[in-house]
């Protein structure tokens, strides 16, 4: 095949919706790297400032602009893998030009190491291999699941394997009702976004089928950049169409005709499965023009990130398929009235929507039942670090964290005890002691100053020292600081520094005094939620572990 | 948008325990400007700019609302109970100067240095945050390698507070710069991190004007912050094109040391180009003309009266005409003359030579 022109590819592009990201991948894809030229020729096509466009692509971790760009490797040290040996691990790659990139999503079989299109996991550069994401385990627990309930049926991936086992019907049944009767259903099955921020989805739908202006739209947000979760990953590779399902249905409840799938960067063979999927849904006709023969359209598109955390923040994803700077947008106006174009948007997690479609399926009452005693539904939790069954598993909302741990993951490692948990991630800072004892749910969680969010939960032993593992946390957070709002820009580098020994006063009050000052004002003031999570891994640091953190005062002195 | 019918009504909220009246669509910090005895502090506000929200200083408490909103990017509605000034705002607000100080090379700059210079020096003095707390690594880089003869890039000071960013995409339409990377590591930069000259930069200075910490500073200005004496600021119009941009001249004695965009200037707001902004060397140069000369039979130039030199020029004119014919005068009025001077070129050349060949130098 002939290698496309510069103008060939802006031409392929440049008449298709929330054209940048694309535009720039398939750069990407041909030389490695994004060119100077490329960047003019880019900005002239789509007419853009160079400026902005420069800067924009400055903005995103794994752009490059040099050779030898995608064809180095880039080894995550997130969190967990740098419990596992990432830094070795990229020392042993250095001679090919390897970098760390942050938490690629795959704590449950670390170390990803990215290069090119493929991602390999190993422990070792003489062990990297190509492999697909690791199934749920089966339910240890013998509760009633939701989304993982048919997904370890083989073939569930293809079209043909997920409509036996009961897909494309919950649609089949709502496209025979009117739209604000799924609504009505979403809403009364209790369903809140299963991306962190726990909005109830039936409201959101129903604020954006109220909403003046057309055309709606639906974005998936796959941007599952949280450290310590790759729910969503598993979900899209191994039930691609539930997610497509769930955001059809979530069109037709609001009317909206236009959809987007933005995938994080770090998933590359997810996006060809989601490619696939796509591909099978528009050729059954549950995708595209008249879907069941109603007059009701909708276009679905799969768009991938380019490696920035802040594109998880809804109104930045938005930023981001529009080719803007991926700062967050000031709110209100919400995405629900001033989305994608500033027309009314749904912005759902991937989670969110695989468990509408599940819920069209099998009603609302059914998903009701899931939770434990007064709580609605189910939660994927992401769990990994120091436990012996890492993995995902889907919990009953209200669960005992104890027995996640202990009954269903099999506890710490031989000999050891757990000493403490993240919580959302690392967004929901640590639980430790008497912190151990919530249950899966936002009020008992809250009630310990922390969060479930995206269900992320990353397990330390006894043996890790908490200063660094709150160090990782805080550079991670400085890292992907968008830089709009000053608490969040100077506080995230600020407690970095502190945490990291290299700055700030040596007495142990002053530093505890700065620490809480800034976790304060960071909490407060921050436009968006990284600004105001950050700080909660210092304010738990500090509560659980004043002996680990006046060692470290002392240490660095 | 407010409809007509709800522009005619009396819209109130309560600020600081007083109710207080406002027009749809203003933000809660325009209200306060109206309302609020105490200034609500900003650095990243630039009043014909978008309201932003980065530095977070301006917050206000809202009764329903948990953590304290921008005033600048929230809307005024009807019945809200806003506070602008607690103890607990007062509290975060002297933290965040603190951390912006920390970020910093230093707070005190020449009030040469641009118009909104002063900015970040006065609100760290307010909030007396000169603590020296939060001390670690300095964010911005400077660019002392840009050879541009204008606009002086310390980046050392800057804060990213991004309003010459916008400045240079809102107000000019140039969007000669923009933001690279991303969290503490932001840069202000250009196209692939050059040169001002390399890039679409017209060179209008107007991001010097509203940054508010003296990065981006006033080049020519500031040749002159050594000359003893205070700034005296002059008002006046911009002696270049027929806009009539209003300009404060900076004066120290007798020296003319800088431009200053007025902002209340009726045709311009604020806004220059590089002429008015930097082109004024002239005024004070030593090649000047002081007087009128007039050329000797020699050839040289020596001064002369105005009566003298005014007698000379009619007589070239009355010569020219005479020996060849009234067609071979050709006047060009100058681009930097105003209108009615303009108008007074094409009366001179039109009713005393009785020819048409006139023009203007910004058509020629």
């Amino acid at each position: 095949m002939n290698t496309p022109s510069n103008q060939e590819l802006i031409a392929r592009w440049k008449d298709e919706e929330a054209p940048l990201l694309p535009l720039l991948h398939a750069f990407h894809d041909r030389d490695g790297y994004l060119s100077d030229e490329t960047l003019r020729d880019v900005a002239q096509g789509l007419r853009l400032s160079l400026a902005d466009l420069y800067g924009t692509v400055t903005f995103y971790h794994h752009f490059s602009r040099f050779p030898p760009g995608q064809a180095a490797p880039r080894v995550c040290d997130g969190p967990v893998c740098s419990l596992r040996g990432a830094h070795d691990l990229i020392e042993a790659l250095r001679k090919d030009g390897a970098t760390a990139m942050p938490c690629a999503g795959r704590c449950d079989e670390p170390i990803p190491v990215l290069e090119g299109d493929k991602v390999f996991v190993g422990l070792t550069h003489d062990s990297l291999n190509v492999k697909p994401s690791p199934l749920p385990p089966k339910n240890p627990g013998g509760t009633e699941e939701c989304v993982f309930a048919s997904i370890r049926e083989p073939g569930r991936s293809t079209l043909d394997g997920y409509r036996k086992t009961g897909g494309y019907e919950g649609l089949e049944r709502a496209l025979k009702s009117k739209p604000e009767e799924l609504v009505q259903l979403i809403t009364d099955s209790g369903l809140a976004g299963r991306g962190g921020a726990g909005f109830p989805t039936g409201r959101k739908w129903k604020a954006v089928a109220d909403a003046p202006g057309t055309p709606k739209t639906i974005v998936c947000n796959a941007d599952e950049g949280e450290p310590g979760c790759f729910k969503d990953r598993v979900l899209m590779d191994h039930d691609p169409h539930a997610v497509i399902e769930g955001m059809i249905l979530a069109a037709y409840g609001t009317g909206a005709t236009r959809g987007f799938l933005y995938l994080r960067y770090e998933y590359p063979e997810t996006e060809k499965i989601l490619e696939k999927a796509t591909e099978e849904a528009k050729s059954a006709g549950f995708l595209g023009e008249k879907i069941g023969g109603k007059d009701f359209t909708f276009h679905l598109s799969v768009r991938r990130g380019a490696g920035a955390y802040i594109c998880g923040e809804e109104t930045s994803l938005l930023n981001s398929l529009e080719g803007k700077h991926p700062f967050p947008r000031n709110r209100p106006p919400f995405p629900v009235t001033h989305g994608y174009e500033d027309l009314p948007t749904v912005v759902n997690n991937v989670e969110t929507l695989a468990s509408a479609a599940a819920i069209a399926r099998k009603g609302a009452d059914w998903y009701q039942g899931l939770g434990m005693g007064e709580h609605a539904g189910t939660k994927l939790i992401s769990l990994s670090g120091d436990i012996r069954r890492p993995g995902n598993y889907e919990v009953p909302i209200g669960l005992p964290l104890q027995t996640l741990l202990e009954d269903w993951a099999g506890g710490a490692p031989e000999g050891r005890t757990i000493q403490a948990v993240t919580m959302a991630g690392l967004s929901g800072g640590f639980l430790a002691k008497d912190g151990l004892g919530v249950t899966l749910d936002e009020p008992s969680i809250r009630s310990k100053s922390s969060f479930l969010g995206a269900g992320g939960i990353i397990v330390y032993d006894d043996r890790r020292d908490m200063v660094e593992a709150a160090q990782v946390a805080m550079q991670f957070f400085a890292h992907e600081s968008c830089g709009k709002c000053f608490p969040c820009r100077i506080g995230t580098q600020r407690l970095t520094e502190r945490l990291r020994g290299d700055a700030g006063p040596r007495e142990l009050e002053a530093w505890r005094t700065e620490v809480a000052d800034l976790g304060r004002t960071m909490k407060s003031l921050s436009a968006c939620g990284l600004g105001i999570a950050a700080p909660l891994i210092t304010e738990s640091l500090v509560r659980y572990f004043p002996e680990q953190v006046a060692r470290h005062v002392a240490a660095a002195q | 948008m407010a409809t007509i019918e709800n522009s005619t009504q009396t819209l109130t909220l309560t600020m600081n325990g007083t109710e207080v009246t406002f027009s749809p669509g203003e933000t809660l910090y325009e209200v306060a400007q109206r309302h609020v005895d105490r200034d609500v502090p900003t650095l990243c506000y630039d009043e014909r700019l978008e309201a932003f929200g980065a530095c977070r200083l301006c917050v206000v408490e809202v009764e329903g609302i948990r953590n304290p909103v921008a005033s600048c990017t929230t809307k005024a509605t009807a019945g809200m109970v806003v506070k602008t000034h607690t103890d607990g705002l007062e509290a975060h607000r002297r933290t965040l100067l603190e951390m912006v100080a920390s970020e910093n090379r230093e707070i005190d700059v020449d009030p040469l240095s641009g118009y909104a210079s002063q900015e970040m020096k006065t609100l760290v003095d307010r909030y007396e945050a000169r603590t020296g707390r939060f001390q670690g690594k300095q964010s911005g880089k400077s660019r002392p390698d840009d050879p541009n003869p204008f606009i002086k890039r310390d980046y050392d000071l800057c804060i990213s507070c991004y309003r010459c960013v916008r400045v240079c995409a809102e107000q000019e339409g140039d969007y000669a710069i923009s933001v690279a990377n991303r969290g503490f590591e932001t840069q202000i930069t250009t196209e692939f991190g050059g040169f001002l000259k390399d890039s679409a930069c017209t060179f209008c200075g107007q991001c010097i004007q509203t940054c508010p910490t003296g990065a981006l500073a006033d080049h020519k200005a500031l040749r002159s912050k050594d000359v003893p004496g205070e700034v005296k600021k002059t008002r006046t119009i911009c002696p270049y094109c027929g806009v009539g941009c209003s300009v404060d001249l900076m004066s120290k004695g007798d020296k003319l040391v800088g431009v200053l965009p007025a902002m209340d200037g009726p045709a311009n707001l604020g806004a220059l180009c590089i002429k008015g902004q930097f082109a004024y060397d002239f005024v004070q140069h030593s090649e000047r003309l002081s007087t009128p000369l007039v050329r000797g039979d020699d050839g040289v130039l020596r001064p002369a009266s105005w009566d003298e030199a005014l007698d000379r020029a009619a007589q070239g004119f009355k010569d020219a005409a005479a020996n060849h014919g009234e067609d071979s005068i050709y006047a060009i009025a100058s681009g930097r003359a105003p209108n009615e001077a303009a108008y007074l070129t094409q009366k001179f050349i039109r009713a005393t030579f009785g020819t048409s060949q006139v023009d203007n130098c910004s058509r020629a």
